[in-house]
């Protein structure tokens, strides 16, 4: 049981290392350098699949924060957590590739733009999460209040999204789903190079999930075995 | 154009943020190995003192 | 219906929530008219910034005492055993933070009136909707937030680190509505506002209902 896990997570690490590879190829060699941005626009590849990245951990700590306060299992805490802190990782990675992208583009680090800003937001929100769990002692308490800010904090994001929008009226209408004209103004292989940058970054998700997952789950083990053996005598 | 400064510069953070925490996973991965090992032989040994 | 009364009638004896919210959102305004040159900057522009702030910072100190005057007592320990519905604790809480911070506010504005020279008696109504609806939002999360800190250690600073990113949507809604409000707009003209703060007020009393319960759960 425990080595058919094994088998299927290394074999999940093995084909996000390849898909990376590939992708990583298409970026720098396959994809023609955009003609107005140059080849600072590539940071486009890292940039968007990170951001669909940190949403959609956003979103798993979401459901399991719901999952959690539903069946009271302590493995959606887990999920909840894991997914807290990849989100917040990749949500970072997008705050700081963004400057850099913006620099030669726009000319400044940072722009009040709405879809800037609202990332900035939920960025601060969950790393109030993540703070809120290590203030808290282990157990139940945690959960349940981490649970209630999980839920909260995604609650939010529309509401986000339409007053940052609104506050800076000069923005362009976004485009929800299509960031920047995903298969509109493009050539095919960029789109192409995207998808796969996409999917690589969602493989490689699961592969973190899978290993902070497991780091909880020995801590876990190790609390039990220390109450069971080591102060009942 | 050539702004590949920046291109690298976004690399550096990107490859950076993600084996950093990749090995800081690992890390704890492995001391709470050692805990468990531990605590294991801590068992063992109390158990064959009986 | 008795945890309102219950924090009305502390409050009338001590007078001691209101008139530190009151002093506290006071000197928030004076030191930002320190802060800001108002010969440079037109005082109608930055005003309803400042005046939000204001509400702001103050409202998080009485949140902040919510809670926590419950627990330092024990209170809490008492009201969560009586035969009572939780969500009832968390209306009574949210009522009474409500109203706190509204008194504070009205007592706020003729100094902002006066400090600031904007003439707010045309606009009187449709502001007096602004903020109750932008404070209706800011103490809905507020309260919950608030339950949920009492039981930290560092209760103090995680609140604001918790409720402040999650109220910005209200608190860009509110300062925007004030701005055209004090510019003679009627509020017709900007139904997206009043309709997105609106939706933020129910649907945080709403969820807030429904999650009370694992909060307080002991």
């Amino acid at each position: 049981m425990s080595d058919e896990k094994q088998d299927s997570s290394s074999i999940l690490t093995w084909l996000t290392v390849i898909t990376f590879l590939i992708a990583m190829v298409a970026i720098f060699v396959y994809v023609p350098t955009e003609q107005t941005e140059g080849a600072v626009q590539r940071i486009m590849y890292f940039h968007i699949p990170a951001a669909w990245l940190a949403f959609f951990a956003f979103f798993v700590v979401f459901l399991s924060s719901i999952l959690f306060l539903w069946k009271k299992e302590r493995e959606w805490d887990i999920y909840a957590l894991a997914s807290a802190e990849i989100g917040v990782i990749f949500c970072s990675l997008v705050l700081i590739t963004g400057p850099i992208w913006a620099r030669p583009i726009w000319g400044a680090w940072w722009v009040w733009d709405a879809r800037l800003t609202s990332t900035l937001i939920l960025w601060l929100i969950y790393v109030s999460y993540l703070m809120l769990r290590h203030q808290t002692d282990m157990g139940s308490m945690r959960a349940r209040f981490a649970a209630v800010l999980g839920i909260v904090g995604f609650l939010d994001i529309p509401f986000i999204h339409f007053s940052v929008l609104w506050w800076r009226t000069f923005h362009p209408p976004p485009k929800m789903i299509s960031p920047e004209g995903l298969g509109t103004g493009m050539d095919p292989s960029m789109v192409s190079t995207l998808l796969l940058s996409l999917g690589a970054f969602t493989l490689l998700y699961f592969v973190l999930m899978g290993q902070r997952i497991k780091v909880e789950m020995m801590r876990d083990e190790v609390e039990r075995l220390k109450k069971d053996h080591l102060y009942s005598n | 154009m050539d702004n590949l400064e920046y291109l690298f510069a976004a690399n550096v953070f990107v490859w950076g943020g993600i084996f950093y925490y990749l090995f800081r996973i690992k890390r704890f991965q492995q001391s709470l190995q050692n805990d468990l090992d531990l605590i294991k032989e801590a068992v063992k040994k109390g158990s064959q003192d009986e | 219906m008795t945890i309102i009364w219950k924090d009305f009638i502390t409050e009338i004896k001590t007078r001691e929530l209101f008139s530190s919210m009151f002093i506290f959102a006071l000197l928030v305004v004076i030191i930002f008219i320190f802060s800001i040159n108002l010969s440079l900057i037109q005082a109608s522009e930055v005003g309803p910034g400042v005046l939000w702030v204001a509400f702001l910072f103050a409202g998080t100190i009485g949140l902040n005492r919510s809670f926590m005057l419950e627990k330092e007592n024990g209170c809490l320990q008492g009201l969560l055993l009586a035969p009572m519905d939780r969500t009832a604790l968390y209306f009574g809480k949210l009522v009474s933070n409500f109203v706190f911070l509204l008194i504070m506010e009205v007592f706020t504005l003729p100094l902002f009136m006066v400090f600031f020279n904007i003439d707010l008696l045309p606009h009187l109504l449709p502001l007096l909707y602004v903020i109750f609806v932008g404070t209706l939002g800011f103490c809905a999360v507020g309260t919950l937030l608030s339950s949920l800190s009492a039981n930290l250690k560092t209760r103090d600073i995680m609140l604001p680190i918790l409720l402040y990113p999650l109220i910005i949507p209200i608190i860009i809604g509110s300062v925007k509505m004030t701005g055209q409000v004090l510019a003679g707009e009627p509020l017709s003209s900007m139904m997206n506002w009043v309709s997105l703060t609106l939706c933020f007020d129910i649907i945080y009393i709403a969820i807030s209902i429904m999650v009370i319960d694992f909060v307080l759960e002991e």
